[in-house]
């Protein structure tokens, strides 16, 4: 059972005050493989089937008849920290900040793509919810996450803190671009600067544990000027 | 200002003018009341005339009758002294008036009065003529005595004296009209604001007062109305996202659908497409609406520029970009470490729209090159392509012309595009420029410049 599949298999509850919309995104979703959607158009309802239904994630419209989404996170929060993600037609800053304040996950601004809904909400999923086997294949080796070590050609190599670190980072973002600022604050923390070469070496050592090839990389491959991305076998 | 400085000038000469004319006038009828005084002589009624008359008329001895009945008519007595001071004769010679008179009473009333009686005498040789005019009739002068050294320095005083008042009068008014100046500068520079839609709050007390509540009132009205714009464009980029995310997501899944038709999932994405051209227009104009009523508040914070492209990149790379179409990332060395206080969310989407406009023009397909670059005093991002360019002619009118969101001047032929108009409008907010630069055939290049320490240089300061 892979990553995505395990995904999958959580509950997820959508609420909004429009039917129409609610409808369009349980479609999506379902179009996506996922089979378990409850829905509520209001706090009230929201608040009952949250406590029935014992959902996964929320995906919550901020705009309701009874109350905005904020209030209702507050309500939801009493009982239950699944993770949350706002949906509204609001784009002010000051409440997406209110939003991920309150400790929403994400935060989504109407009208948006289909892809985007579902990109979103396998990303929020796949941080709050860590696959039970956490290995992850690449060609011609598999990385055990949970014991630090690579697989390669029937030989164990084992990775450092900061080795493991950096390739959970890109294996998180899997076949996408982490820049290389975005490597070094997962790295180093925030606002680091002047350790490109230090990432540079630590790159390099990763690439002979994982690659069969390390000067011609295929898994761990370089976008000029700005960061790498990893490359997972399907 | 200096046009209101001008027209004070003006009216400065008006009324050094106005002065001079009434000077002139003053002493035309001064000189058409007191006509017999100025030009003696010409009038036998005064004095000296009638004293040399009253003298050809008479003699040591007698005196004409005509004349002393002449003299009746008028009131004024006359009497005829000897060497020795001893009356005559004399016309109608009051009571009170002695016969005779030393050499001292003579001294004495010579100069001015007798018994109150305004005299006046006449050497007639062989005696003295005395003629009496009715009392209170004339006033004499008895001080008219005065040095010399006076009397030749009397035309310079009077310059001078007049040359000090002509000063006090000019100081007098320097002082009311920078007290005009002060008092309406504060009124002229609310007045300026409002021309430029700024918002205006003038506390003038005064005579000005109501002007200046009638300038706060205006303030309000057209802040007002302003507010009710952008609110009115905010609430249809609200009302129109619900609909708008229908239509996006169900194309989407029919885009998806693999039991549709190849023509019909190719038409579905060209819906979802447009669709998301509309959400972008929506976005664009909302905020740009937002910012020119300053009703954006930045939330700045110190942003490594190099980062925010980078993240910016990447998350296009990872978006996806349209195909033949590549992005590259060029950052000076020097600049890797250069921060900017910026609104991170802004400036992003500033460099979105730039890179969207060169995929919008380059079907094709172009490579798009961000860039940072700069020296010790300037931050300059850029936005590059290799695409079609656009031509010299066009480029003017991207610059010069005002976009539709600018103006009111329903006939002229008015520039659309809104990408171009909030890159602009969210540069200036920061404090910096932007630049196009352009050939036919050989792409484009916009530069957003900000010169470091920009929120020294900034106007708009986040009020958060």
């Amino acid at each position: 059972m892979d990553g995505q599949t395990f995904l999958h298999t959580k509950k997820i509850l959508l609420v909004d005050d429009e039917p129409e919309l609610l409808a369009l995104v349980a479609a999506i979703l379902k179009d996506e493989g996922f089979s378990k959607i409850v829905t509520a158009g209001t706090v009230k309802e929201a608040v009952r089937v949250c406590q029935s239904e014992k959902p996964d994630l929320a995906v919550l419209d901020v705009m309701l008849p009874d109350g905005d989404g904020f209030f209702l996170l507050g309500q939801l929060r009493t009982f239950t920290d699944i993770p949350v993600i706002f949906l509204t037609a609001k784009d002010e800053a000051a409440d997406k900040l209110a939003g991920l304040g309150l400790g929403a996950d994400d935060y989504i601004v109407k009208p948006f793509l289909p892809q985007e809904l579902s990109l979103r909400i396998f990303a929020v999923l796949r941080r709050s919810y860590k696959a039970e086997e956490p290995v992850v294949r690449l060609e011609g080796c598999t990385i055990d996450f949970s014991r630090a070590e690579v697989r390669k050609n029937g030989e164990i190599l084992n990775l450092t803190a900061k080795e493991h670190a950096l390739l959970e980072t890109l294996a998180r973002n899997e076949g996408r671009i982490v820049t290389v600022d975005g490597l070094c604050e997962a790295l180093w923390g925030e606002n680091p600067f002047g350790y490109e070469n230090s990432l540079n070496a630590h790159v390099r050592r990763i690439r002979e544990k994982i690659e069969t090839d390390p000067s011609h990389p295929v898994s761990l491959v370089t976008i000029k000027g700005l960061g790498y991305r990893l490359n997972v076998r399907k | 200002m200096k046009g209101f400085g001008r027209y004070v000038s003006r009216h400065l000469a008006l009324f050094l003018a106005f002065v001079c004319g009434l000077a002139l006038c003053n002493v035309l009828i001064f000189g058409a009341v007191f006509r017999n005084v100025i030009f003696p002589g010409e009038d036998a009624a005064s004095p000296a005339g009638l004293l040399e008359e009253t003298a050809a008329a008479c003699s040591r001895e007698k005196i004409t009758e005509e004349m002393a009945e002449k003299l009746r008519e008028q009131e004024i007595w006359a009497m005829f002294l000897d060497e020795t001071g001893t009356c005559v004769w004399n016309v109608e010679l009051p009571e009170e008036i002695p016969m005779h008179f030393s050499i001292q009473e003579v001294a004495v009333f010579s100069k001015g009065y007798l018994a109150d009686y305004p005299v006046f005498v006449w050497d007639a040789g062989d005696g003295l003529l005395v003629l009496g005019y009715p009392k209170d009739s004339y006033t004499k002068l008895l001080s008219n005595y005065y040095p010399i050294s006076v009397v030749r320095r009397f035309p310079a005083y009077c310059t001078l004296m007049l040359a000090a008042d002509l000063l006090a009068v000019f100081a007098a008014y320097t002082f009311s009209k920078r007290r005009i100046l002060k008092n309406t500068e504060p009124v002229i520079g609310a007045i300026e604001g409002l021309a430029k839609g700024e918002p205006t709050a003038l506390s003038i007390r005064g005579e000005l007062s109501g002007v200046a509540d009638s300038i706060n009132r205006a303030g309000e009205l057209l802040r007002g109305q302003q507010e009710a714009r952008a609110n009115w464009i905010r609430g249809v980029s609200h009302d129109i996202r619900t609909p708008l995310s229908m239509i996006l997501g169900y194309a989407g899944r029919i885009a998806q659908n693999a039991d549709a038709g190849e023509e019909v999932r190719e038409q579905a994405v060209r819906i979802q497409r447009q669709s998301v051209r509309i959400r972008e227009l929506v976005e664009d104009l909302n905020l740009v609406s937002k910012l020119e009523y300053d009703m954006q508040p930045l939330q700045k914070e110190n942003v490594r520029a190099a980062k925010l492209l980078r993240s910016y990149a990447a998350r296009l790379l990872n978006q996806g970009i349209p195909e033949g179409c590549a992005v590259e990332l060029e950052v000076a060395p020097k600049m890797e470490s250069r921060t900017l206080s910026c609104d991170a969310r802004l400036l992003t989407r500033a460099i979105s729209n730039l890179v969207q406009n060169s995929f919008r023009h380059n079907p094709q397909g172009c490579t798009v090159t961000l860039g940072l670059e700069g020296d010790e005093r300037e931050t300059v991002l850029f936005v590059a392509d290799d695409g079609v360019g656009i031509s010299e002619e066009k480029r003017r009118e991207l610059e010069k012309k005002p976009h539709y969101l600018e103006s009111m001047d329903e006939e002229l032929n008015l520039r659309h595009g809104m990408g171009l108009l909030l890159v602009r409008k969210i540069t200036e907010a920061h404090g910096g420029r932007m630049e196009l630069e352009s050939e036919q055939g050989k792409g484009c290049k916009v530069r957003l410049k900000f010169i470091k320490n920009i929120q020294n240089t900034q106007k708009r300061i986040a009020n958060l």
